[in-house]
């Protein structure tokens, strides 16, 4: 089962109350692939903070959109893809900019805004996103599998 | 598997223990802060949350922490945080939270740290 080829996909409403959802889908088919037991909670964590971003921005104000996330696993990436059709990302801001955050100052501010995109990027080796007009917005993450040493 | 739910238990006249349980999670964390916001609104700015019970946190559940330690200390409190679970252990690490927090692992101890808030 070393090599395990995993691919699976959900979709959900955009209600926070899927996120539970969602990250017992990801447990699942983390169980079915070659991802190290060490890095299962990062990756369900870094797939569910960029659904409660899609859910709680993308889709604000909105009680009619969708979320999709999409599994492709082999020997050596695990990749999420996921979906929605709701606001973009502001890309000057968003997940592709250099999301280095000045943690300390923000925390002693009190401040919670960007966390979910800094946990991402700190988590997931690949992190793009792409948004075209007229079609869904897709963030792609990926997690390389590493060969056991 | 419990979603998310909250008991509060007096300590002492002055200190609060929130027992926090379930997922804390952009879809509970409202719960939290408004759990925490109205003890802030009662004057109750000492604060120990137990974590044990937490089986999951995302972001949304740190970043009330993070929000309530800045009110906290701005009114003289603080807030302690006692027995965070693995995963939880493992997002606070990774966003520096760890050290910004008081940890403490017994009721007595948590009581002693907040007994030193200003």
């Amino acid at each position: 089962m070393s090599q395990a080829h995993v691919s699976d996909r959900i979709e959900v409403d955009a209600k926070t109350a899927n996120l539970a959802k969602v990250r017992e889908f990801l447990h699942g088919a983390i169980k079915r692939s070659s991802l190290p037991a060490g890095d299962i909670n990062k990756v369900v964590l870094a797939v569910d903070e960029a659904v409660a971003n899609i859910i709680q921005h993308g889709y604000v104000g909105r009680d009619d959109g969708k979320v999709e996330v999409q599994i492709e696993a082999d020997g050596s990436r695990f990749t999420i893809r996921i979906l929605d059709s709701g606001i973009s990302y502001d890309t000057a801001k968003g997940a592709n900019a250099n999301a280095d955050l000045d943690l300390k100052s923000h925390i002693s501010a009190g401040s919670k805004r960007g966390l979910g995109l800094f946990i991402m990027r700190k988590v997931m080796d690949e992190v793009q996103y792409s948004s075209r007009e007229g079609q869904q917005n897709v963030l792609t993450l990926v997690k390389y599998i590493k060969a056991p040493a | 598997m419990r979603e998310f739910e909250i008991n509060l238990e007096q300590l002492s006249p002055e200190v609060t223990l929130i027992h926090v349980a379930g997922w804390l999670d952009a879809h509970t964390f409202e719960y939290m802060e408004q759990t925490v916001n109205n003890l802030f609104t009662e004057g109750k700015v000492r604060i120990a949350i137990d974590l044990s019970q937490v089986e999951y946190i995302s972001s949304a559940g740190a970043g009330v922490f993070i929000g309530s330690l800045a009110t906290a200390h701005e009114r003289g409190g603080n807030i302690v945080l006692m027995n965070p679970t693995e995963p939880v252990k493992e997002v606070f690490d990774m966003l520096g939270l760890s050290q910004v927090f008081t940890f403490a692992q017994t009721k007595p101890a948590a009581l002693t740290a907040l007994k030193a808030a200003k």
